[in-house]
């Protein structure tokens, strides 16, 4: 039992940042508005969590410019992706 | 002394697969919302069912079961069967988003999102590519066929644009496709198929969905 609990990944254990990672498993990309609304947050609050699993290099952003208003796509990385679905299997594990 | 020890570590067990159900239910949730369009309603296709009976109705009554009785020309009919779709198609169209457009306020969510866009654009291919072609072939009097061909690009559009939202509209456009089909073959009962396609099975599929994914909440 302890070993399973071992593989949650402690960075997934807020609800925000589980739906963060969901959205841009299932999408290509994301923009930062797009998540704000499906998430219902605040920017500041979206913004902190978004920070934490960059660092964490989970997610990478890339700013472009759709003609002059400057748009923020996100998407998952490798590690992420991984990491994420050994969470997830963890998860499952865990329930059955 | 043991068993208390016992009991609270089962329930401290149980408190936390609670909280994995629940991030796992987020999870789903999360996955589903960002990806497909869930805004659907299944009032929009019971409605628009009842509008194609009400119109295949008036298109029999009026023109169809006795030809002789009216005096128009050829080309009087015709747009006046073109008509007729044309309302039956707003009218099922204007339903469509009203009920889309309630459902996604009761959730929170914009109506007119990218999932939304992207649902509509693979809808619209097939669609426009049929109705063009419906109209081709009533251009060069061919007028027995398109009821085959809109069931089938009909069938076509939903298959296609099945894909960002429930699984159930795949099965409706199989349905529409086999019914197309089958108009094709039985050229003078295209009405028939017609009625059963855009009436029958749009009021039995939604109330399928209505009651998988509204009545739930």
């Amino acid at each position: 039992m302890a070993n399973i609990i071992a593989n949650l990944n402690k960075a997934f254990d807020s609800r925000i940042r589980l739906g963060i990672m969901s959205i841009l498993s299932v999408n290509e990309s994301a923009d930062f508005s797009t998540i704000k609304d499906l998430l219902e947050l605040t920017d500041g609050n979206l913004a902190s969590h978004i920070k934490a699993l960059e660092g964490l290099d989970y997610i990478q952003c890339t700013k472009q410019f759709i003609g002059r208003k400057p748009n923020t796509k996100y998407t998952i990385t490798e590690s992420g992706r991984k990491s994420f679905q050994e969470h997830l299997d963890a998860l499952e594990s865990l329930i059955r | 002394m043991c068993i208390n020890f016992a009991a609270q570590s089962t329930f401290n067990i149980v408190v936390k697969m609670e909280k994995q159900i629940e991030d796992l239910k987020a999870i789903r949730e999360m996955m589903e919302k960002s990806s497909k369009f869930i805004s659907l309603s299944g009032l929009s296709g019971v409605m628009a069912g009842i509008t194609a009976i009400a119109g295949a109705a008036f298109a029999y009554l009026f023109l169809l079961r006795d030809p002789s009785s009216t005096d128009f020309s050829r080309f009087h009919e015709i747009m006046i069967l073109l008509g007729d779709a044309l309302v039956v198609l707003l009218i099922s169209i204007g339903f469509g988003i009203y009920f889309s457009w309630k459902k996604a306020r009761k959730s929170n969510q914009k109506l007119f999102n990218k999932i939304t866009m992207r649902t509509l654009y693979n809808l619209s291919i097939p669609l426009i590519t049929g109705g063009l072609l419906s109209l081709i072939f009533l251009y060069r009097g061919e007028e027995e066929i398109v009821a085959a061909i809109t069931l089938i690009f009909y069938g076509l559009a939903l298959v296609n644009a099945s894909k960002f939202t429930f699984e159930e509209i795949h099965y409706l456009g199989i349905t529409e496709i086999v019914l197309g089909l089958a108009a094709a073959v039985f050229l003078n009962n295209g009405i028939i198929f017609w009625t059963i396609g855009f009436g029958l099975c749009h009021i039995v599929y939604g109330l399928i969905l209505y009651k998988k994914y509204d009545l739930k909440k």
